[in-house]
């Protein structure tokens, strides 16, 4: 059994009186993403900053690639990679001379620039001031700033937010070419889509508790209500039946239904992520 | 700490100092500074009377004038050259003393005396010129002046007002370099939180911090031994003066990184100079103004780094002089240490949690 890249066990930390995190326990074995789902203020980044040895946890135990977090160990911090939500790169710098600098700080002293930049989308803007990209480029930037290092465990904090769907969809693949390699990937965000598309599997958090963490496809099965809509013309009117498929004469009802004279159209309905997180937690995703 | 992760941070901060005001400032504001207070009390612009003499026979009035504090010397050979060179404002006065000049003199015998005044010359070089000529052709003669004058010193004695502020100066240029570089730059990483970048990767937080002192000290000390060379204060004691100037740049490099990691963003580093920054420059005013209570400058912390650099510099005094300025110094420097390693690591947990 290859050993977990990141273990966090019974994880609790407060900012003062406020407990933003409340004894969660998970791990993501190498190789694995691991989508972290919750609303803004759930617990995601502080999650995020206690693994990367930021914060240091009031209580518990966490663990990424079998060193304990808050011994604050160069040599752990030179096998991550962290994408930030924020762009906080240097913008007098070129993306060239980020990356650089970077890569001078892991101790790489030959770091191929231009094959990051090419995977990003930004050889040809390679040697621009960073003040001159646009949010976009920006957070591709970021992306090749995370990767320079070749890291074993990837935190990904909402690498997609607000970007356009080009842009999105080449961090997303990004970040499955990682994976494939065989990194760790936590990756935070709201978007149920995303963390649908990408996660092998999705742990739902909010307000510091983690409530489920399991494939995308088990929650949905778990706790989903799977349906099939049928549309029926009758005349010049057009009805509409949803048939549960939870109910045990589901059968026979989606067969009188398919069998009727005037049907036009039928649909099957799956459960989304964000119906069964505000189904298990009572609120939604982008609160 | 790794040294070598400590001076990647420096390359960088190197690298990008070039693009930033605030290093430029730190480079040009000592000179500016400089310029404006010597051309306005000082002599910097008023060049000193030059004076080219053909002497075909070792005259003492030769001598005489290479003794003179404030006349510029120039021997020639050709009384043609000194013509050509005083018509073409090289010289502002040219003298030609004939062979035998001095005993001609002595024996009552009026010898003829050339004396070129440029044309393009100022009238007070001019005047300053002549009058030492006469007075010293009236020394070889022997003779007394025929009135007796009286100098009366007006004013105060002292140092003259260029001389006193050369502290304020020196002080000035070492804390734009050692307290507003490491500051502001800390402050500006911290605002644009590119320091969270840092601290997620083997470089510690006080790797940059390190990083962000030696830049400051580092361009402190040659700024200040470039202020006091604009200033005319480069002292003969060159082992005393760099040691002052190394505690001094210790020191303030000190209260600078306090202010950085501090200051939440620049804004913050900008109220907190604004604040103290008077308390920083104080003991400099003490010596513009000697006639205010002197122990007063003792008061303030900066005292006992500007004076040890005040005396070798100016009171040319070694390191047996200030060598218990220098020990306090030491102690507020290791105290402001402390606070700083404090406040790092404050800064760190800030970080994070904001």
């Amino acid at each position: 059994m290859t050993a977990a890249a990141i273990e966090v066990e019974d994880v609790s930390f407060s900012y003062g009186e406020v407990e933003a995190v409340k004894g969660i326990s998970f791990d993501v074995a190498p190789g694995e993403i691991l989508g972290f789902l919750g609303p803004n203020g759930a617990g995601k980044s502080t999650t995020i900053k206690i693994l990367t040895g930021q914060l240091p946890p009031k209580s518990g135990r966490a663990r990424v690639l079998g060193t304990d977090v808050t011994t604050d160990d160069p040599v752990m911090q030179a096998q991550i990679g962290v994408c930030f939500e924020e762009k906080n790169l240097y913008e007098s710098m070129s993306g060239r001379e980020n990356l650089r600098f970077f890569a001078s700080l892991f101790g790489i002293r030959d770091v191929d620039t231009e094959v990051l930049l090419r995977r990003v989308g930004l050889a040809d803007r390679a040697g621009d001031r960073v003040a001159k990209y646009s949010k976009g480029m920006r957070q591709r930037l970021m992306m090749a700033r995370t990767l320079v290092n070749t890291p074993k465990v990837l935190f990904l904090d909402e690498p997609t937010d607000g970007l356009d769907p080009v842009s999105s969809q080449a961090i997303r693949a990004l970040i499955n070419q990682e994976a494939e390699r065989g990194a760790a990937v936590l990756l935070t965000t709201h978007d149920m889509h995303e963390a649908d598309e990408l996660s092998d599997r999705v742990a739902f958090i909010n307000d510091g508790r983690l409530h489920a963490i399991d494939t995308p496809e088990n929650l949905k099965l778990e706790h989903g209500k799977r349906s099939v809509k049928v549309r029926i013309r009758d005349g010049e009117r057009v009805t509409e039946q949803t048939v549960s498929l939870e109910d045990a004469a589901a059968g026979e009802e989606l067969k009188a239904a398919v069998s009727a004279a005037g049907l036009m159209t039928i649909h099957t309905e799956e459960a989304t992520l964000e119906s069964i997180f505000i189904e298990m937690t009572g609120r939604g995703l982008e609160g | 700490m790794s040294a070598g992760r400590v001076l990647t941070v420096l390359r960088k901060d190197l690298q990008l100092g070039p693009r930033s005001p605030i290093f430029l400032w730190v480079l040009l504001l000592p000179v500016l500074i400089t310029l404006v207070l010597q051309v306005a009390f000082g002599d910097l612009f008023d060049p000193e009377p030059r004076l080219g003499i053909v002497d075909e026979g070792a005259s003492v009035i030769t001598a005489a004038v290479a003794e003179i504090d404030g006349i510029e010397l120039t021997r020639l050979d050709d009384a043609d050259v000194l013509r050509s060179r005083v018509e073409a404002n090289d010289l502002d006065a040219g003298l030609v003393l004939a062979a035998g000049f001095d005993g001609d003199v002595r024996g009552g015998a009026r010898p003829p005396l050339e004396f070129y005044v440029g044309g393009e010359s100022l009238a007070s070089n001019r005047i300053i010129l002549a009058v030492t000529a006469v007075e010293l052709i009236r020394d070889v003669e022997g003779r007394a002046p025929p009135v007796d004058v009286e100098v009366v010193e007006l004013g105060e004695e002292g140092l003259p007002i260029s001389v006193r502020l050369v502290p304020f100066i020196t002080m000035y240029a070492l804390l734009v370099a050692a307290v507003f570089l490491p500051s502001f730059s800390l402050a500006d990483e911290r605002e644009k939180r590119t320091l969270d970048a840092l601290v997620v990767t083997p470089v510690k937080l006080s790797e940059v911090v390190t990083a962000k002192g030696i830049l400051g000290f580092g361009l402190a000390v040659p700024m200040a031994v470039v202020t006091l060379w604009l200033n005319s204060a480069l002292t003969a004691r060159p082992l005393a003066l760099i040691v002052v100037l190394v505690v001094a740049g210790v020191m303030l490099v000190e209260i600078g990184l306090i202010y950085g990691t501090a200051s939440k963003d620049i804004t913050g580093v900008f109220t907190l100079i604004k604040g103290t920054g008077f308390i920083l420059l104080a003991p400099t005013i003490f010596y513009i103004f000697p006639d205010w209570p002197q122990w007063i400058a003792k008061l303030f912390p900066t005292y006992w780094v500007i004076n040890p650099v005040y005396e070798v510099t100016i009171n040319n005094e070694g390191l047996g002089t200030v060598w218990v300025e220098l020990a306090i110094a030491l102690g507020v420097a290791v105290l402001l240490a402390v606070i700083a390693m404090a406040l790092t690591a404050r800064l760190r947990t800030k970080l994070a949690t904001t």
